[in-house]
């Protein structure tokens, strides 16, 4: 698991994709710290320590990263069981606000670099 | 964490509770839950929706923080056991999990 801060290149993206699910890497963004964790088997435990370095879970959204797909719409996948939150409005495992989806692209644009 | 499902509940009363007190609370949220599913669609969501509500305000408690990696895979895999079940859960194990944590927040009372 790692927190992405300032950048990550997609050739390690690439590499994670090879030690875990092949075509995609987990990741966990916090649209608040404008930050994101990735790497780990379960969005879970992304969120767990996001919320462990402090970021509160409602600004927490999961996502798909595909490093093949960089560059294009594929590139993130909205898809993650931590998103169901019906408090917040969000009953599906996407994410339904598209404002939070606009500040999801804009803070990966911001941390991915090929 | 604004609470919705859950009126006359506070962040304070819940973040009073210890781990197994809380657990044992979400417990009886999931266990509605799986008791109305065969029964009664929109009863069932209502509990499931609780017992989110109740597993985020676990999360949010700065106590918590210790645990945070097993609540959060506790939501994970009950979300996941309304939408695919593609981590194969059943009812009888969540009927275990959380019937440990009623045991535990009794234990010296």
């Amino acid at each position: 698991m790692k927190i992405i801060i300032d950048k990550i290149k997609t050739s390690e993206l690439q590499e994670m994709t090879k030690n875990m699910f092949g075509n995609i890497v987990k990741a966990v963004v916090d649209i608040d710290k404008e930050i994101m964790a990735v790497d780990a088997p379960m969005h879970a435990d992304l969120e767990a320590q996001l919320i462990n370095h402090d970021s509160d879970q409602e600004n927490l959204w999961g996502i798909n990263l595909y490093p093949e797909q960089f560059g294009s719409a594929d590139f993130i996948e909205y898809d993650s069981m931590i998103n169901l939150r019906p408090n917040q409005n969000n009953r599906s495992r996407g994410v339904e606000d598209l404002k939070i989806r606009e500040k999801i692209i804009k803070i990966v644009q911001k941390l991915v670099e090929k | 964490m604004t609470i919705v499902f859950h009126k006359g509940l506070t962040t304070k009363k819940w973040f009073s509770m210890n781990i197994f007190e809380q657990m044992a609370n979400i417990g009886s949220e999931v266990f509605r839950m799986l008791k109305w599913r065969k029964k009664d669609a929109k009863n069932s969501n209502l509990a499931f929706e609780r017992a989110l509500e109740l597993i985020d305000l676990s999360l949010c408690d700065p106590k918590n923080k210790i645990h945070s990696k097993e609540i959060a895979r506790t939501r994970e895999v009950l979300v996941d056991y309304t939408f695919s079940n593609e981590y194969k859960s059943t009812d009888k194990f969540f009927e275990n999990y959380f019937y440990s944590f009623n045991y535990a927040a009794r234990l010296g009372r």
